[in-house]
């Protein structure tokens, strides 16, 4: 099974979650996907995704938490 | 970190920065107005040195930082694109900052000509501002109930536009209409639709961002927006020139005010819970601002409740006014721009680094000792010019607090544009280096 990757940046202040992730993206082998944990919807990062050919998607959690969850196209 | 991402394209910085820079101007002016007309500027709030006070705030100050704040925030927080960025920036800040300068010069001279001048003018710049706004608010595929609130807060500022449009016609070209009522609507609008709902979707997104809050409950990010917008359209309408249902007006009054208050007890209450118990300027202007909503509430309501006791008394929409502008709304505005202008900062200085590369912290933009001052300056302008309202002299020491708190915001708005430059120069130099390397 693949190790978990997650970021929380739900208790850091940004643009902390932000740089964690993305030097989390930098390592992250193909095929393997990154969950980061935060209390909004990170448009900036949507955008950098895009951009660098990973693909994402979102969901809320019923306490308010968005899960990203993201992986090389 | 810096693993050589490259960014989306964000509008150039000076896009916002310039009504960022220019607000803190107007505030000194509304400064230096207080200071010239002294307690004469209380006696009423229907005279043309009050009705300038009153938009040198709330135009120069208030909307001409909202404007450059959504104008960015709109991208980098809501992944709604504005059209023509830049072109839209020069016409806004023009029509903001002309525009404030016609209305002054209007209302102090009382010459029909200047709001001749400024009704078109404004409207057309403002109005073309607030259109294209919406337009990419219902373009962008982003959902949620800031996009929800920031909608209906561009519509309160089309309202607010219009509502402005006609009185300043009314000035302009002499025409009967009934400015009293359209003046209450007007200002309802202008503090409660555009102004209040946008602090609400602003705050949905940034306080428990950068105050490591929980997030708002769903109850409240659901239906406070739609609740007050049709709050004020009712309350609007009981306007009309039909037979005015009194009770129904003061019922929707209240209903709006006790809104507002269960808004700012929520977000003082998240602010108690946040996760890191690090007090920083921010929270503090935000947790100022909340307090004087809650004050500001409670005196609509006991205004709206008691009539004729303090009806014909000039006092008390001074007294709102202070709490609602210096109070609530530019407290949140400087707290904000001491977040938005560092993050800026740093998210174009990303843009430029490059693998290898640290780009400076959010921390060294600002130096946080110099907002706290500000904040200490800002309480006793606020404070002053509160108990201006009892003791009318106090109108001077008020003025010459808000002038010095206004100049000392400016002087922080300064230091961050300046260090945007300076760390740009360092990380161009820097890059040149390890290229000529």
């Amino acid at each position: 099974m693949a190790e978990e990757r997650t970021v929380d940046g739900r208790g850091l202040m940004p643009p902390e979650p932000m740089e964690l992730t993305l030097t989390a993206l930098d390592s992250l082998p193909d095929g393997e996907e990154l969950l980061l944990l935060l209390y909004v919807e990170p448009h900036p990062l949507y955008g950098i995704l895009k951009k660098n050919g990973y693909t994402y998607r979102s969901q809320t959690r019923p306490d308010g938490t968005v899960e990203i969850y993201m992986r090389k196209a | 970190m810096q693993p050589g991402l490259s960014f989306e394209q964000a509008p150039p910085i000076s896009v916002p920065f310039r009504f960022f820079l220019t607000a803190p101007a107007f505030g000194m002016a509304a400064g230096l107005l207080l200071l010239w007309q002294g307690p004469a500027a209380l006696a009423s709030r229907w005279t043309g040195v009050a009705l300038a006070l009153t938009h040198l705030i709330a135009v120069g100050f208030m909307l001409q930082a909202m404007c450059g704040a959504l104008l960015q925030m709109l991208p980098v927080a809501a992944g709604a694109n504005i059209w023509q960025p830049q072109r839209v920036t020069h016409l806004t800040h023009a029509g903001l900052t002309v525009g404030t300068l016609l209305l002054l010069a209007g209302f102090l001279s009382e010459q029909a000509l200047f709001f001749r001048i400024a009704v078109p003018f404004m409207a057309v710049s403002l109005g073309a501002f607030a259109v294209i706004v919406m337009v990419a608010l219902f373009r962008t595929p982003a959902k949620g109930p800031t996009i929800l609130a920031l909608r209906i807060a561009v519509f309160g500022l089309i309202v607010t536009i219009s509502l402005g449009a006609t009185l300043a016609s009314g000035f302009g070209w002499q025409l009967a209409l009934p400015l009293t009522e359209l003046t209450h609507v007007h200002a309802a609008w202008g503090l409660g639709g555009w102004s209040l709902l946008l602090v609400a979707g602003v705050a949905y997104l940034v306080v428990p961002m950068f105050q490591l809050t929980p997030p708002y409950p769903m109850w409240l990010t659901r239906s406070f927006s739609v609740t007050l917008f049709f709050l004020l359209a009712a309350w609007s309408i009981t306007w009309l020139p039909l037979q005015r249902p009194e009770g129904l007006q003061v019922a929707l009054a209240c209903a709006a005010a006790l809104l507002a208050v269960v808004f700012a007890v929520v977000t003082l209450r998240l602010q108690a819970q946040r996760r890191r118990k690090v007090t920083e300027p921010t929270l503090l202007f935000w947790r100022l601002a909340m307090v004087c909503l809650v004050l500001a509430a409670a005196g609509v309501m006991l205004q709206q409740l008691k009539p004729g006791e303090g009806e014909d008394y000039a006092g008390t929409p001074f007294l709102l006014g202070v709490l609602l502008m210096a109070g609530v709304f530019m407290p949140v505005i400087s707290g904000m721009l001491y977040k938005i202008m560092p993050f800026l900062n740093w998210l174009h200085l990303q843009k430029i680094g490059k693998p290898g590369l640290l780009v400076p912290n959010m921390r060294q933009m600002i130096p946080e000792p110099r907002m706290m001052m500000q904040l200490k300056l800002h309480l006793a302008a606020l404070v002053l010019l509160l108990g201006a309202v009892p003791l009318p002299l106090l109108v001077y020491p008020g003025g010459l607090a808000l002038i010095v708190s206004c100049a000392w915001l400016e002087w922080n708005v300064v230091e961050a544009a300046r260090n945007y430059a300076r760390f740009k120069e360092e990380l161009a130099e820097k890059l040149a280096a390890e290229q000529s390397a």
